[in-house]
C-alpha cells in the first residue's frame, strides 16, 4: 500500500516541479523511476510515454480553445513524428539498455545546460522556461500543465480571436496573389509556414527521440518550428504540446502490446503526475522559479552522471 | 436593473472562420473530457489497488495486457481492469482528437489534411502491427 502512495506523491512531484519549471514530464520520470524505484529503463520509458500523453491531451484541450495552437500544421508534422516515434518504439527494443541510459545521459545534461543558458522571463507573464503546456490555471480548471522544453513561452492568453481568425487559407488577414503553396496554407495570423522539409525531417527525429527515451520531444520541435520554420514561439509551444500526444502514442502502443507498461505502477504515477501539474499550472505565477530552476540544474547535472555510470556499468 | 453588456469586438470570430473555430472547440471538449475520464478511471484503479493491499512494486514482471479481459476484471471489482481501461483511454485520446479533425476537415472539404490525418491514423495502425509481429 505503501509503495502505491509513493508512486502517486513521485508523480506529483514530478508534475509540478515539470509545470514550474515548464520541463517535460519525462526527463523527470525516467530518472525516478530507473534511479529512484529500480524499475528497467524500458519500463521506465514506456510509463513516461503515458504520463506525457495525460499531460498534453489536457494542455492540448486548452490551448485548442484559446485557439493558439496550429492545427493544421501540428497535424503535418505529428505524421512525422509518429513515423519517427515507430521507429523509435521498434529500435528502443533492438539497442541495448546501457547505449540507450547513455543517451537519455546526454538529453540530461544538454537540458540543463539549455536551462543554464535560458534567459529569464519576466515571472509575472510566464510559466517558467519553455513551458511547452502552460495555460493558466483558471481557465483550465486545473488541469493546466507544464511540459517539455523550449525557450520562455508567455503565459498570455491565446491570441488575439482577431488575429488567430486570420489563418492563411481560412479567409484570414494573410493574403497571397499567387496561389499558396502547400506550406503557406498551414501559416497562421502573421507568419508564413516556410521550409516544411526541414520540418519534416526535424519532426521525424523529434519522433524518435522521444519513443526513445520517453520524453515529448518539444526540446526539438519548439526550436524547430519557430527558428526553422517561421512559426512564433507561443505557437510553436502550443502546437508542438499536441503533437505530443499521437508521437508518443504511435510508440507506447508498442510497448504496450509488447508488456513493457505495468499497470500498477503507470497508474499511480499518471495520476500523480496529472494532480502535480494542475498544482503547479494554478501556483505557477505566484512563485519565483529562478532559485527552483538553479537548483534543478544541478539536480539534472547529477542524474546525468548517475545514469551515465549506470551506463558502463558503474 | 442588470447592464446590458456586448463583447469586445475582438472576441467574436468572423464568420469565416466558424468551421475551424468550432472544430477546435469540439476537439477541446474532447480532450479535457476525456483526459478527466481516464484519470478517474486510474483514480478507481489506483483505489482498489491500495485497498487490496497490492504492492506495486513487489511483482517481477508486468501484468499481460488483454483488452479482451478488461470488461471481467471491472464487473469483479479488480484494480486492473480500471487502471487497463484508463490507461487505454489515454492511449485512445490522440486517436480521437486526429478522427475528429479528420471528419471535420472532409466536411470542410480539405482533402489534403483529411488525407493526413488519415496517414496519422495509419501509422499508429502500423505501430500495433508491428507490435503483435514482434510479439509473435
Amino acid at each position: 500500500m505503501i509503495a502505491g502512495l509513493v508512486l502517486l506523491a513521485g508523480g506529483s512531484v514530478v508534475g509540478l516541479f515539470g509545470s514550474l519549471l515548464g520541463l517535460g514530464g519525462g526527463i523527470l520520470l525516467v530518472p525516478l523511476l530507473t534511479l529512484g524505484f529500480g524499475r528497467p529503463l524500458r519500463e521506465a520509458v514506456a510509463i513516461s510515454l503515458v504520463s506525457v500523453i495525460v499531460t498534453s491531451s489536457a494542455g492540448a484541450g486548452v490551448y485548442l480553445r484559446r485557439h493558439v495552437a496550429n492545427l493544421r500544421l501540428g497535424m503535418v508534422l505529428e505524421l512525422f513524428t509518429a513515423c519517427g516515434a515507430l521507429v523509435g518504439g521498434l529500435v528502443a527494443f533492438a539497442l541495448p539498455v546501457p547505449v540507450l541510459e547513455g543517451m537519455f545521459a546526454a538529453l540530461l545534461a544538454w537540458v540543463a545546460v539549455s536551462m543554464l543558458r535560458r534567459r529569464e522571463p519576466p515571472p509575472a507573464v510566464s510559466a517558467g522556461a519553455g513551458a511547452e503546456v502552460i495555460p493558466a490555471a483558471e481557465e483550465t480548471g486545473g488541469v493546466g500543465v507544464g511540459v517539455g522544453v523550449g525557450a520562455g513561452v508567455p503565459v498570455q492568453p491565446a491570441l488575439a480571436p482577431a488575429m488567430v481568425t486570420g489563418a492563411a487559407g481560412q479567409g484570414g488577414a494573410i493574403t497571397f496573389a499567387q496561389p499558396m503553396s502547400f506550406a503557406a496554407t498551414l501559416s497562421g495570423p502573421g507568419y508564413l509556414v516556410g521550409r516544411l522539409g526541414l520540418g519534416a525531417v526535424g519532426a521525424v527525429f523529434a519522433g524518435v527521440v522521444s519513443a526513445l527515451l520517453g520524453v515529448g520531444g518539444g526540446i526539438v520541435k519548439v526550436p524547430l518550428m519557430n527558428l526553422g520554420m517561421g512559426v512564433p514561439l507561443k505557437v510553436a509551444t502550443a502546437t508542438s504540446n499536441l503533437m505530443i500526444g499521437i508521437t508518443a502514442t504511435s510508440s507506447a502502443v508498442i510497448y504496450l502490446l509488447r508488456d513493457e507498461i505495468d499497470p500498477y505502477i503507470a497508474g499511480p504515477v499518471a495520476l500523480g503526475v496529472f494532480v502535480g501539474a494542475s498544482v503547479g499550472a494554478r501556483i505557477v505565477n505566484r512563485v519565483d522559479t529562478r532559485l527552483l530552476r538553479l537548483l534543478f540544474v544541478v539536480v539534472l547535472l547529477v542524474t546525468a552522471v548517475q545514469m551515465a555510470l549506470k551506463a558502463v556499468g558503474m | 436593473m442588470k447592464a446590458s453588456i456586448s463583447p469586445p469586438a475582438d472576441s467574436v470570430p468572423p464568420s469565416a472562420d466558424d468551421a475551424a473555430w468550432r472544430l477546435e472547440s469540439i476537439i477541446s471538449r474532447l480532450l479535457v473530457a476525456g483526459t478527466y475520464l481516464a484519470m478517474a478511471l486510474i483514480l478507481a484503479g489506483v483505489l482498489l489497488t491500495l485497498a487490496a493491499g497490492i504492492d506495486p512494486l513487489a511483482h517481477e514482471t508486468a501484468p499481460a495486457f488483454e483488452l479482451a479481459a478488461i470488461p471481467s476484471q471491472i464487473a469483479a471489482g479488480d484494480p486492473l481492469g480500471f487502471l487497463w481501461l484508463g490507461l487505454v483511454a489515454v492511449l485512445a485520446l490522440p486517436l480521437g482528437r486526429v478522427v475528429v479533425a479528420g471528419v471535420g476537415f472532409l466536411a470542410a472539404r480539405d482533402l489534403r489534411l483529411a488525407l493526413v490525418s488519415l496517414a496519422v491514423l495509419l501509422v499508429v495502425v502500423g505501430s500495433i502491427v508491428a507490435a503483435i509481429r514482434l510479439e509473435g
